[in-house]
């Protein structure tokens, strides 16, 4: 039990550590005991997960009725597996891509602190603890956010902060409903609210969980209060930014996972106007972020836009409450994470090798960088759906899922709109691809240099490259896993 | 134990004789018989407050033996005495807070006279706290507004002056309405006893009479008492006086006297009108929109405030707000959450004011945020003290100001009718605490390229230092384990009828 406890406040209090301490009189001191810390908190997660059943510890109590209380089951598994991997990867590739920004420890004090935030968020047993470490996330992500110290940086940073406290809000607001009308808070695969408080007070009991998709739906970037995420992602350091866009505003899908089959349940929800709604807003979101996607030329900002969308795709899986898109969700929420992280850390190899930041000028990058060039291209053909990817398992459960629910309308318009928007992003992403191996005949070779990255930042690409493909190659084990979790919660 | 009875009498006769002796004695021994007399007076408290606890009930103690309706009672519950000990702690980590500051603050010959002002504020406040009979709760009114007006204008410039005088022109004019009120209480009733009017208003409105002049009594003294603790839109005189007196004036003008008030109102509440009675009456709907609209604009002013300290002052007419909006709700439950935010806005707003003294210091004195560029560098205790006040206004979990967000959510969500623009407001009022308390403390981490004003060593500031760290503990505490405490606002609540 007490591993649980362990492997949350571990990161968190060396991560405090780090920040008070005196600055190290070597830049190679300070990423030693870092990686020290790196990993000790995974090896303390794995162990967790390995050796914890499914016992509950509670930490203290807020009040009587709001006991803070971590639990592991399936879905913690998933996410924490997915958090740990990926913020290991960006964690190692930083050590190289923060060598010319200023303050690293204090970067490496909340890189940790956000590590330990996220664990808790996985292993949170109740809405409380969920919410009061979801506040914590926004507030020790921020300063990742605005690392630069630019006014561009900070404004970014303020705009992150008001999206993510005012959507905080209105699952608070919730959260006030639920402790009065629904007899606990604890998540239990299902839901909680009984049969009498259903008839009795549904439609205020809907408008609630209305209220708190849109509220945890602004981390996860959904429509209409996304807009914090194509400002915030460009302005952090790399690495942070792919931390963001592949774990962080996983958060807000976790949330909304939990809220809508841990406390309410599938079946109180199915075919309500929350549904439908819920429906619309994530395929307006799944088009409408491709689009944006598509337009831009900057290209830390192209790759946000299409979090924006494909965290909607996650988000349209649940929603449509059906086992084979739920399942498909899950899985994309591995694919995604592995892949945009990724994505992220190649522009940061980009980045920290060239300095050039928008598409137009990478022409030719092929030629200096292969190595990275292919891991993107293997990568983007996984986010664009095509076999023998992650992404193409994952998009066919969810298309698959969604035809066979029977939802009049949606079940055809659905996978109509994640169709035309794989197409979008293989109009976003594929054409650095083309460019940058074939720049056309005009191409001046003369000025070619290899320029590939060191390898401690080439590595985590590669795992996490490798990653990707291993689910399209062998799904059959990530399915089995998952179904277990959907026979339970559908 | 008899003994213990006579503990709320001696500990306001104690502040009372200590003022009078600190006038003949020097500054330095004037400092010693105030700590000592605020040590004193929160031991004396916790001693009461555990002979209730043992006992389970209330006690009333009457002054030099003359029974009602002629003698003076004093009156000790769970909540009065819990009151007074918090009170006493908030004081002593305040002036304890401020102290290395005063030195700059006030002229050499007059600090005597601030201590003795101290001592007698601390005698209101207790026997605000205490008594059990109107007249003596109005007398007592009437020298804490003397004594907070002195603690205002003992930093002389111009700005507390001008401070002072709107200070005293609005406090003498709540006063004057709570005259008025127990005037015509006194009319209707006969009696000054809080117990007896009591008895005589449910009597008066059973029979259905006096109906008009029940209520106008009833509006004079909130109406009174509100224009005193600055509810909105009668908080024109609280800038200013917030803004510019000593810092340990204006963390304890913030944290008690206001909220002393608020507790008398509490007090007459539930011990002079009835609560059902109260409650009849529409004035709970006026505290509550007034409440209200407190949050917002209050929190409105604040964002537009560039001067750091004029920025908490506002911040506290917001949170006078939310207490207001907790007694207007009309329940139980709002009621112990407004108790709750007394406690918890009294614990934040205090160690934010201390906080901001510190960055103001290491920034050339200047309160412009554009100086403040930077400061928790400079002042390292300061700048932790600062956020973790911030976070706490902002309604993060783990701290206090989270489960008094949460007590008046849940007290709002069982009325059904002021659940809708309560739960709204208390939203949008979160949303703009978190923009100018988050903008503040992202100014003060941000680094500056020149380092134009001297940081600050640990060493010359460990008094400063230690009163941030109790308050801090006391924000965490109120915020982590707050069970006990809403227990025992409930039992004091229960015990009061």
């Amino acid at each position: 039990m007490y591993y649980m406890i362990l492997s949350i406040l571990f990161p968190i209090c060396t991560g405090v550590y780090l920040l008070v301490r005196r600055d190290m009189e070597s830049r190679k001191n300070l990423l030693i005991v870092t990686g020290a810390f790196f990993v000790v908190s995974a090896v303390l997660v794995i162990l967790t997960l390995c050796i914890t059943g499914n016992g509950i510890f509670t930490l203290f109590s807020l009040t009587d009725r709001l006991p803070i209380l971590f639990r592991i089951d399936e879905v913690s598994v998933v996410f924490s597996v997915m958090t740990i991997v990926v913020v290991l990867c960006a964690g190692f590739f930083s050590f190289v891509y923060m060598k010319h920004e200023e303050k690293e420890k204090r970067y490496y004090g909340y890189y940790l602190i956000v590590l330990g935030v996220l664990v808790a968020l996985c292993f949170a047993g109740n809405l409380i603890t969920f919410y009061l470490f979801f506040e914590l996330l926004t507030l020790s992500s921020m300063p990742l956010v605005l690392h630069n110290g630019s006014r561009e940086a900070i404004m970014a940073g303020l705009k992150y902060l008001f999206y993510s406290l005012s959507g905080a809000y209105m699952s608070l607001f919730g959260l006030y409903f639920l402790e009065r009308y629904g007899n606990t808070l604890t998540f239990s695969a299902g839901g909680v609210i009984s049969a009498e408080m259903a008839a009795q007070h549904g439609e205020l009991l809907l408008g609630i969980c209305f209220a708190m998709l849109i509220g945890f739906g602004v981390k996860a970037g959904m429509f209409p209060m996304h807009a914090w995420l194509p400002t915030a992602h460009p302005v952090a350091p790399a690495p942070a930014s792919a931390v963001l866009s592949a774990v962080i505003v996983k958060a807000g899908v976790l949330a909304i996972v939990r809220v809508v089959y841990y406390i309410y349940g599938a079946s109180f929800l199915r075919g309500s106007w929350v549904q439908y709604t819920w429906m619309i807003l994530t395929l307006i979101t799944v088009f409408m972020g491709s689009m944006l996607a598509y337009r831009e030329q900057v290209l830390k900002k192209r790759l946000a836009y299409s979090t924006v969308s494909q965290l909607s795709y996650i988000l349209f899986g649940f929603a449509v409450m059906d086992g084979g898109s739920v399942t498909g969700g899950l899985l994309h929420v591995l694919c995604h994470g592995f892949i945009k992280a990724a994505l992220f850390l190649c522009t940061g190899g980009i980045i920290y090798m060239t300095g050039k930041t928008r598409v137009e000028q990478l022409r030719g990058i092929g030629k200096e960088m292969p190595l990275l060039m292919w891991c993107y291209t293997i990568v983007s053909l996984g986010l664009i759906g095509i076999p023998p990817t992650g992404g193409f398992i994952s998009k066919w459960y969810l298309a698959q899922g969604t035809l066979s629910s029977g939802i009049p309308g949606f079940s055809w318009i659905g996978p109509a709109v994640l169709l035309i928007s794989a197409l979008l992003t293989a109009g976003y992403l594929l054409p650095l691809t083309i460019q940058g191996f074939f720049p056309g005949t005009d191409y001046d070779y003369s000025t070619l240099k290899k320029k590939e990255p060191p390898l401690i930042m080439t590595v985590p690409i590669l795992i996490l490259t490798v990653l990707s493909v291993e689910i399209g190659l062998f799904p059959q084990i990530f399915i089995n896993y998952l179904l277990r979790i959907v026979e339970k919660i559908i | 134990m008899g003994l213990i009875q006579n503990f709320p009498a001696v500990s306001i006769l104690l502040c009372l004789f200590a003022g009078i002796i600190s006038s003949g004695l020097k500054k330095q021994a004037a400092r010693y018989v105030n700590t000592i007399l605020i040590s004193g007076v929160g031991f004396l408290s916790l001693c009461t407050l555990m002979y209730i606890l043992e006992t389970g009930e209330a006690f009333v103690y009457v002054m030099g033996k003359f029974p009602a309706p002629w003698g003076n009672e004093i009156r000790a519950g769970v909540l009065e005495a819990f009151m007074a000990l918090f009170f006493c702690i908030i004081m002593l980590l305040s002036l304890a807070g401020g102290r290395k500051k005063l030195a700059d603050e006030v002229e050499d010959g007059k600090t005597f006279l601030y201590y003795v002002l101290m001592d007698l504020l601390l005698a209101s406040l207790l026997a605000l706290v205490y008594t059990n009979d109107l007249f003596t709760a109005y007398v007592f009114v009437e020298i804490n507004t003397i004594a907070a007006c002195g603690l205002i204008m003992i930093r002389q410039n111009g700005r507390t002056i001008e401070a002072a005088a709107r200070y005293m022109i609005m406090s003498l004019l709540g006063s004057g309405l709570l005259l008025m009120g127990l005037c015509i209480l006194y009319d209707l009733t006969g009696h000054l006893l809080m117990s007896n009017i009591k008895e005589q208003m449910g009597w008066i409105y059973l029979s259905g009479q006096y109906k008009m002049p029940a209520l106008v009594t009833i509006a004079l003294l909130s109406v009174g008492l509100a224009i005193k603790s600055a509810l909105f839109p009668f908080h024109a005189w609280l800038p200013d006086a917030y803004g510019y007196s000593t810092v340990s004036s204006a963390a304890i003008l913030s944290s008690l006297v206001s909220k002393g008030y608020i507790f008398l109102l509490i007090k007459i509440i539930y011990r002079v009108i009835g609560f059902e009675v109260f409650y009849e009456s529409r004035i709970v709907d006026v505290l509550f929109a007034f409440g209200l609209m407190g949050m917002i604009f209050g929190s409105i002013s604040a964002i537009r405030e560039n001067d750091v300290r004029r920025m908490i002052a506002f911040s506290s007419v917001a949170q006078i707000g939310y207490i207001y909006m907790g007694i207007g709700m009309g329940t139980q439950a709002g009621m112990e959450a407004s108790i709750f935010h007394i406690l918890s806005h009294a614990a934040t707003k205090s160690l934010l004011f201390i906080a901001a003294i510190g960055l103001t210091d290491v920034s050339g004195g200047s309160r412009q945020f554009i100086e403040l560029t930077g400061s928790a560098y400079r002042n390292k205790w300061a700048g932790v003290a600062f956020t973790v006040g911030s976070l706490s206004m902002v309604g993060v979990p783990l701290f206090s100001g989270f489960i008094s967000k949460l007590l008046f959510a849940q007290a709002a969500v069982q009325n059904d009718v002021k659940m809708l623009p309560a739960l709204i407001v208390l939203g949008i009022s979160t949303i703009l605490n978190a923009i100018y308390f988050m903008k503040t403390v992202i100014r003060i981490y941000t680094p500056v390229e020149e380092h134009k004003y001297e940081s600050i060593a640990f060493k010359n500031m460990k008094l400063y230092v230690a009163a941030l760290l109790c308050f801090i503990i006391l924000n965490v505490v109120l915020g982590v384990s707050s069970q006990p405490i809403v227990d025992l606002i409930g039992q004091g609540l229960a015990m009061f009828s």
